[in-house]
């Protein structure tokens, strides 16, 4: 009998090594596949390559790891002048930084307070609201784009040349106007808090807005902390809605994906640049990075919220 | 410190579920009521709308004298204990008591005193500085006390408090919270599933099920009285036992037959408010008696039984047993069969033992069985008094009286009649009379005995009538249903009109406002009625409420005749029903036919009808549900 027993255990520790060894594989390839481009533009940022006649090679090089390393990509970001000007890159990041901070503030109170009154308050067509935001959160963001730029434009709010900094307004308003609609993982997070908390709060003479003050917030630390990690990261990564509203003539207010993208791809393109781009993707990463890692136990807590009935 | 009316409340949510149905209670101050009742029965919803956290569908809700129907919670003045405690948890116990102070904007000295003094009356001084997560389950039941109490509301609601503590601290904190509301001198309203809680805490209690309110009524008195079966199951632990029974009376005696063909004699005195159609043997009843009003004996008296199972629990010993002395697999749904026995001081019983059950003819309880409601009512709806016609005469209760047109009309011809008499329909008058056996209270009325030979005539009577005495009476005859060969043939004329009609609207311009008129409209009737009616029947049913059918309710003596050309609702006379004291006029109005007071000598072919707005009520006819 034990025999029987040990032979089947046997033959299916051999499956089951077999399995495990074919989903490393996968794994591995997949991870290569995922990792190889990182790699590769980390490896080009720190590339420090010249020619025998001195002249820096900052393009793209057949050989994977460079031969020469330096920081000297990173020293030409900060200080060279691109589309005319000068010191562009810092120039760049901070407009990203003031639009991510902004959008952050204005985005994250607004799907709080929207997945507050979907979650805590009553009221008719409630549901039926809830189902189109989610059919309209089906669509891509992207489709209201020509729409949107033409209502900007009527009031004055994209690249115009005499003044160029209200596009920065107007990409402001595009990212957080309609971030409401992206309530619906902070609603899960406020139906797991009892509703006895909020009757209790009416009763004790709050109105609405101070129940979600003094009340709610407090309590939803961890879904504050993801919805502001979310607004913060979309303005700075979006390349799309950055480009089409500041427009092509405003370098100085572009954020760093228009302005990273603008020195492979724009109206002057210089094949030599290609270095000092990998070293600005890189410094892009590093806030991003930095939040997550910091911020990283209350983004799960958050991104699991209502998940689990409380 | 208010008293509290609730007025037809009705709970109707969008999908058409009814959660309460037509809750009507006047709370005095300084009440301590208890509503009670299995899950999902509406007692909570009913708390939840007084707290104003639901909106109420219908019926009009005050506290002191202003209706607060639409009042926010925070302007009810009202403080509310939730079953979860619902306390702030990043908040301390201090500031959780504060936090309803604070937002009313009092000064931070009075709160101080006020939570330090709430903090004293519960025992949590010490932990005012520790989050509610530090503290066990009776400490945050006190905190969410003390938050309700250092607010000094008019009414408190607490909503099952004690449903999350154990069996120990529960009954330790009823203590506390029946204490508290002694020295408060405020009225409470309690919300709780168990019974114990319910009888030992509120001074009134309101037992409710599936939306209905079944009984409200004292302790004592629903757990001696209870209006019906499920009210006696109910209250009392162990429950009720049930059995089907039949009922025979024979003479100073009734027969109590069980199923299984147990007997049990019971005196036609203790019994005598059970209508005498139920005493005939025929007609199968719902005999209840509760465990502890069963005395054991092995003598042979009463209800045989043998013992299936007894728990001792010190103070007093659980007998189980089953009807009939064959001892079959125990189930407790079987509850004909099946009998619990609460016994003091007997430990000579077991298991296995064939012992006898003999009832306290006292605290029997008996119930229809079909609508299950009691036999034994406090004022019995009806007297049944026979009696013989011959030509124009009757007789009854040994006199010999004119019969009124009507009753001519209706009976056609000679023979036996059955007259049921409502208690009410005995008026002061001087056809007949009979001695007062005895005189009972029952709330603020008297109820007489009359001797009726061998049964009693019940009559409501002065106070100054007293058991002895002759009382002398007449009949309201339009109040008496007549019966003749087993079937109706006159029924009592009830006290109100009711017809159909719609509702409509009128906007006008007044002085440049836009100004809403509404309208009941009954046949070619139309009459104004107030705003407040008009909004009250629109939140209710929408904008279809324009398109739907009401029936409106008129109380009859508020049914006026008025001249041609006055407004009113055209009706043609058909004929005439004369009681003799009392004529009405048969009116074929609005596709119903009316009965409506008229003079002794009042002759028409056609008439106006008119009453006045405010004497309407106004019924949904697409749901049971008075909208005002």
């Amino acid at each position: 009998m034990s025999e029987i027993v040990t032979k089947k255990t046997r033959s299916r520790s051999r499956v089951q090594k077999t399995s495990l060894a074919v989903t490393y594989i996968l794994l591995i390839v997949l991870g290569i596949i995922w990792l190889v481009p990182l790699i590769w533009i980390i490896l080009s940022a720190f590339r420090c390559e010249y020619q025998a006649d001195g002249t820096f090679i900052g393009t793209v090089t057949s050989n994977f790891f460079p031969k020469a390393y330096g920081l000297k990509n990173f020293q030409d970001l900060f200080t060279s002048t691109y589309y005319g000007v000068a010191k562009a890159f810092p120039r760049w990041m901070l407009n990203t930084l003031l639009i991510a901070i902004v959008d952050c503030l204005i985005s994250t109170f607004l799907v709080l307070s929207v997945a507050y009154c979907m979650s805590k308050l009553k009221f008719k067509m409630r549901k039926r609201f809830m189902n189109i935001s989610m059919i309209i959160g089906l669509f891509p963001g992207f489709m209201s784009m020509i729409a949107i730029y033409f209502l900007l434009k009527s009031i004055g709010l994209t690249g115009n040349p005499n003044h160029p900094a209200n596009s920065v307004i107007g990409l402001v308003l595009a990212y957080s106007a309609g971030a409401g609609l992206g309530f619906q993982v902070a609603k899960g997070f406020f139906d797991v808090i009892p509703n006895a908390l909020v009757e209790s709060a009416k009763l004790d003479g709050c109105t609405n807005f101070k129940i979600f003050m003094k009340i709610i917030l407090p309590l939803a630390k961890p879904i504050i902390i993801y919805q502001a990690l979310m607004s913060f990261t979309g303005p700075w990564m979006d390349f799309i809605f950055a480009k089409v509203i500041i427009g092509a003539d405003n370098a100085a207010y572009w954020t760093v994906s228009v302005g990273l993208y603008s020195m492979l791809f724009g109206t002057h393109p210089d094949t030599n640049l290609f270095t000092q781009f990998a070293a600005g993707c890189v410094i892009v990463a590093v806030p991003i990075v930095t939040l997550f890692m910091f911020l990283q136990q209350y983004y799960v807590e958050g991104v699991t919220a209502g998940a689990v009935k409380g | 410190m208010a008293n509290l009316k609730l007025s037809h409340i009705y709970k109707v949510y969008e999908n058409g579920h009814k959660a309460v149905n037509d809750f009507c209670i006047d709370i005095a101050d300084q009440e301590f009521i208890v509503f009670v009742g299995p899950s999902g029965c509406g007692k909570s919803t009913t708390l939840r709308m007084i707290a104003g956290l639901e909106t109420i569908t219908a019926g009009d809700l005050f506290i002191g004298d202003t209706l607060v129907n639409d009042m926010e919670p925070k302007d009810r003045d009202i403080a509310m204990v939730f079953q979860s405690y619902a306390l702030y948890p990043h908040m301390t116990v201090y500031e959780n008591m504060a936090f309803g102070l604070r937002n009313r904007k009092m000064p931070e000295e009075e709160i101080k005193k006020r939570v330090l003094k709430a903090a004293k009356m519960l025992d949590i001084e010490e932990y005012l500085d520790r989050q509610p997560k530090a503290m066990s389950g009776g400490q945050r039941q006190r905190v969410a006390l003390g938050r309700a109490l250092v607010r000094d509301p008019k009414v408190f609601l607490l909503d099952e408090p004690l449903s999350n503590l154990d069996a120990k601290l529960r009954a330790a904190m009823r203590t506390e919270i029946t204490a508290l509301h002694k020295s408060l001198k405020t009225t409470f309203i309690y919300v709780t599933h168990d019974q114990v809680e319910a009888m030992t805490m509120g001074t009134r209690i309101v037992v409710m099920k599936l939306g209905y309110v079944q009984q409200i009524d004292t302790p004592m008195n629903l757990y001696n009285e209870p209006y019906n079966k499920f009210v006696a199951g109910f209250i009392g632990s162990p429950q009720m036992n049930f059995f089907d029974v039949t009922l025979k009376r024979e003479g100073d005696v009734v027969k109590v037959t069980f199923v299984n063909g147990d007997e049990v004699n019971l005196p036609y005195e203790k019994v005598c408010k059970i209508h005498e159609s139920y005493l005939n043997g025929d007609k199968t009843v719902t005999f209840g008696i509760r465990p502890e009003h069963v005395s054991v004996n092995k003598e042979g008296h009463g209800m045989r039984l043998i013992v299936t199972n007894v728990e001792r629990l010190g103070n007093e010993t659980i007998v189980y047993g089953k009807l009939g002395d064959h001892l079959e697999e125990f189930t407790m749904k079987d509850e004909g069969k099946n009998i619990v026995i609460k016994v003091v001081d007997r430990d000579d019983i077991n298991a296995g033992d064939v012992v006898y059950a003999e009832p306290n003819p006292e605290k029997v309880h008996f119930f229809d069985a079909e609508t299950e409601v009691t036999l034994m009512n406090k004022v019995p709806l009806f007297n049944t008094v026979h009696a013989k016609t011959v030509g124009n005469k009757m007789e009854l209760l040994g006199y010999t009286v004119d019969l009124p047109e009507a009753y001519i009309n209706a009976l056609g011809g000679d023979g036996e009649v059955s007259l049921g008499i409502p208690p009410h329909a005995i008026v002061e008058g001087n056809d007949f009379e009979l001695k007062v056996g005895r005189i009972e209270k029952v709330d603020d009325k008297n109820l007489a005995y009359l001797v009726n030979g061998d049964s009693y005539l019940f009559a409501l009577v002065p106070d100054e009538v007293k058991a002895g005495d002759i009382y002398h009476f007449a009949l309201a005859n339009e109040k008496i249903n007549l019966r003749k060969d087993g079937k109706d043939i006159l029924a009592a004329v009830s006290d109100e009109e009711s017809m159909v009609g719609t509702f409509t609207k009128t906007e006008v311009k007044e002085n440049g406002d836009r100004v809403l008129h509404f309208f009941y409209n009954i046949g070619d009737y139309t009459i104004e009625t107030a705003p407040e009616n008009g909004y009250k029947i629109n939140s209710i049913d929408g904008n279809n409420c324009y398109k739907y059918n009401y029936r409106y309710a008129v109380n009859r003596d508020n049914i006026r005749i008025v001249g041609e050309n006055e407004e009113g609702l055209s009706g043609k006379v058909t004929g005439y029903v004369d009681y003799g004291n009392i004529r009405f006029a048969k009116v074929k109005a609005a596709d119903e036919e009316l009965l409506i007071k008229v003079d002794p000598d009042f002759k028409a072919d056609k008439v106006k009808l008119a009453f006045d707005s405010k004497d309407v009520s106004v019924y949904s006819t697409r749901i049971e549900l008075k909208l005002c």
